[in-house]
């Protein structure tokens, strides 16, 4: 025990054990830590120089259209943006899905992969805490992407002296919307990544639920549509979230067309269906997280 | 039946257990364990499957038991076990880090996780990181670490918040003999100067004798035995007698001792002789007859010692003696 002082070379002395009587923060600030971190670390932030490439590069992508949108705009004076705000993320849809999918197994897969979830889970944060937080820390992350070129598209139309009132209107029903569509989008790759611990796997599967059933969900609300069976192309876009979300901004005028008008009981539906989509993937992700906590 | 270890002396049990259950299913992990521990290091040992990790996932809330009731530092595990994760330390027995963070951003996030703000987090990863020997390496990712730096790593991570206990499951798990003593020190000083009680693991039984103050022995579930170290390599009863010369002379004696009635048998270089019969087990009655007759026999005597028990002796016994 208080054996020999060490004198290896280079080591001057030993202070010896200190105890820490400081402060120890509650629950509510350790969430907020892990929530802080988690989002950092969806954008590479605090991880290495080659993990930021890919969200960076995405949000760049997703941005350019919309700083050339604001030049024509500012420029040629026009009465109204060509892209309502809402419609302007359902265009860009396809980067949203892929920041998605390459970010969600950052923030899901990772902890279970290696196992140090064990260690979150031995300290005061529970299971679901550490979920629900890991959770919103993708969501806001996926947010944060949408907002960005919406706020630059709104930052042109006040500098071209739009109405303020008509755009302030439409940016918040689509900042609205984004809000329900990063919760959905985070919670749908957040569980695939938890599930399928290898990364490629995770994107992959990710990919599968957003783009290629967004995809098909499509065609058959295209096909629906021109065979006039309305019902069938409304109801078909209760299976995937992107649907989900052109579906509600048709049906509070938020400037997005659908093959057929979401209206009636259909809105209720898929609201509805967000929703519960929202409330099962957080479900799935808190028992999936206790699960292998406690192997 | 209540066994307790540690120094209770006055203070509360760091940890108790009432009838503590679990079973999944047709397996049952932990049967009915009542136990304390008290201050120290306390080993935990057990074969492979014994009930260790289960026992320790119950304590740290991360395991419903089916059964049983436990409290930790004070708090019961089923009502307070979010203020029990807040005081304690774990380092688990698997690989549980992340290959591309260094050492050092882990061990401040930990630290971070168990409710330590930013500068603190950073002069307490510091200071623990020292104190497990993780020098200049704790800025390289942990993915090339050796095994004996990845423990050293996971130790360092459950000290990070200055815990008041840690649970410490299997430490020296693949190391080499000279990590493994380093391990073992570093154990005996966290329970000590550091001041931390500790509950360690070990399928090793000789390790555990080493560092522990005191070892509770599960087999299969259920409690073998739990006592202070002292009391598991307590003296038998047999003697052990070794004389100047060669197995000649040893056997000379053996022959001598048994003829006046005391059971004997060969060890190495020295006679084993079984606790004496009734009418020699007075105190010193059987040292006098070794005495005389190592004098009859003109052998010079060069050790006469009480036999004491190692901890596999409770496994060899079967432990059933005990319980």
């Amino acid at each position: 025990m208080s054996d020999v002082p060490q004198s290896r070379p280079g080591v001057i002395h030993d202070l010896g054990y200190r105890r820490y009587d400081g402060l120890r923060e509650g629950t509510a600030t350790i969430a907020r830590t892990l929530f802080i971190t988690g989002l950092r670390h969806a954008y590479g932030l605090g991880r290495s120089g080659k993990s930021k490439v890919m969200p960076f590069l995405l949000l760049a992508m997703s941005v350019l259209p919309a700083l050339i949108v604001v030049g024509v705009v500012v420029l040629t004076g026009m009465s109204s943006l060509p892209i309502s705000y809402a419609d302007y993320t359902n265009q860009t849809q396809l980067l949203v899905s892929l920041f998605a999918a390459a970010q969600a197994p950052v923030l899901f897969s990772r902890d279970l992969r290696h196992r140090s979830i064990v260690l979150y889970l031995a300290r005061p944060l529970s299971a679901p805490l550490f979920a629900l937080m890991r959770w919103l820390s993708l969501a806001v992350a996926l947010w944060f992407f949408m907002a960005v070129p919406t706020l630059l598209l709104f930052v042109g139309a006040m500098l071209s002296g739009l109405d303020k009132s008509d755009q302030v209107t439409q940016l918040l029903k689509a900042v609205a919307l984004q809000t329900l569509l990063a919760l959905l989008v985070a919670g749908i790759t957040g569980l695939i990544s938890s599930v399928s611990l290898r990364r490629g796997f995770a994107v992959v599967g990710s990919v599968m639920a957003l783009i290629v059933l967004t995809g098909v969900v499509t065609a058959i609300q295209a096909i629906a549509a021109d065979q006039d069976a309305d019902a069938v192309s409304v109801a078909a876009g209760l299976f995937s979230p992107w649907s989900l979300y052109t579906g509600l901004a048709n049906a509070w005028d938020a400037g997005v067309e659908t093959f057929v008008p979401v209206d009636g009981a259909w809105v209720l539906a898929y609201a509805l269906v967000a929703l519960l989509l929202v409330a099962g993937c957080l479900l799935g992700l808190v028992a999936r997280f206790q699960k292998v906590g406690s192997r | 039946m209540r066994f307790v270890t540690g120094e209770l002396t006055g203070l509360a049990p760091v940890i108790s257990t009432a009838g503590l259950t679990k079973h999944y299913g047709a397996v049952h992990a932990l049967t009915d364990l009542t136990v304390e521990v008290g201050a120290g290091v306390t080993g935990l040992v057990g074969a492979n499957g014994a009930g260790k990790s289960t026992l320790i996932k119950i304590l740290l809330g991360l395991l419903e038991p089916t059964g049983g009731h436990a409290r930790v530092l004070g708090h019961d595990i089923e009502e307070a076990s979010e203020d029990i994760r807040r005081l304690v330390g774990y380092m688990p027995e698997h690989d549980c880090l992340p290959p591309d963070v260094s050492a050092s951003d882990f061990v401040v996030h930990m630290a971070r996780m168990s409710g330590l703000g930013a500068s603190a987090a950073r002069e307490r990863a510091a200071d623990v990181l020292r104190h497990v020997g993780l020098d200049e390496e704790r800025y390289r990712p942990m993915g090339g670490y050796s095994t004996g730096m990845k423990q050293r790593a996971k130790l360092a991570q459950a000290l990070a918040h200055d815990p008041r206990l840690v649970f410490l499951d299997e430490p020296t798990n693949g190391l080499d003999p000279a990590a493994r003593n380093d391990m073992l020190r570093l154990v005996e000083r966290i329970g000590g100067e550091f001041g931390i009680a500790v509950l360690v693991t070990s399928h090793l039984l000789g390790e555990l004798e080493q560092v522990s103050d005191h070892v509770i022995v599960l087999d299969g579930g259920h409690l073998l035995r739990s006592s202070a170290t002292g009391d598991f390599i307590e003296h038998t009863g047999s003697l052990l007698v070794e004389v100047v010369g060669t197995e000649t002379e040893r056997d000379l004696l053996g022959e001598a001792l048994a003829k006046r009635g005391l059971t004997c048998r060969p060890r190495g270089a020295m006679v084993a002789i079984d606790p004496p019969p009734t009418e020699l087990a007075h105190e010193g009655a059987a040292f006098d007859l070794i005495r005389d007759v190592a004098a009859e026999l003109g052998l010079g005597l060069m050790r006469l010692q009480p036999d004491r028990r190692h901890l596999e002796d409770v496994f060899l016994d079967g432990g059933a003696a005990h319980v």
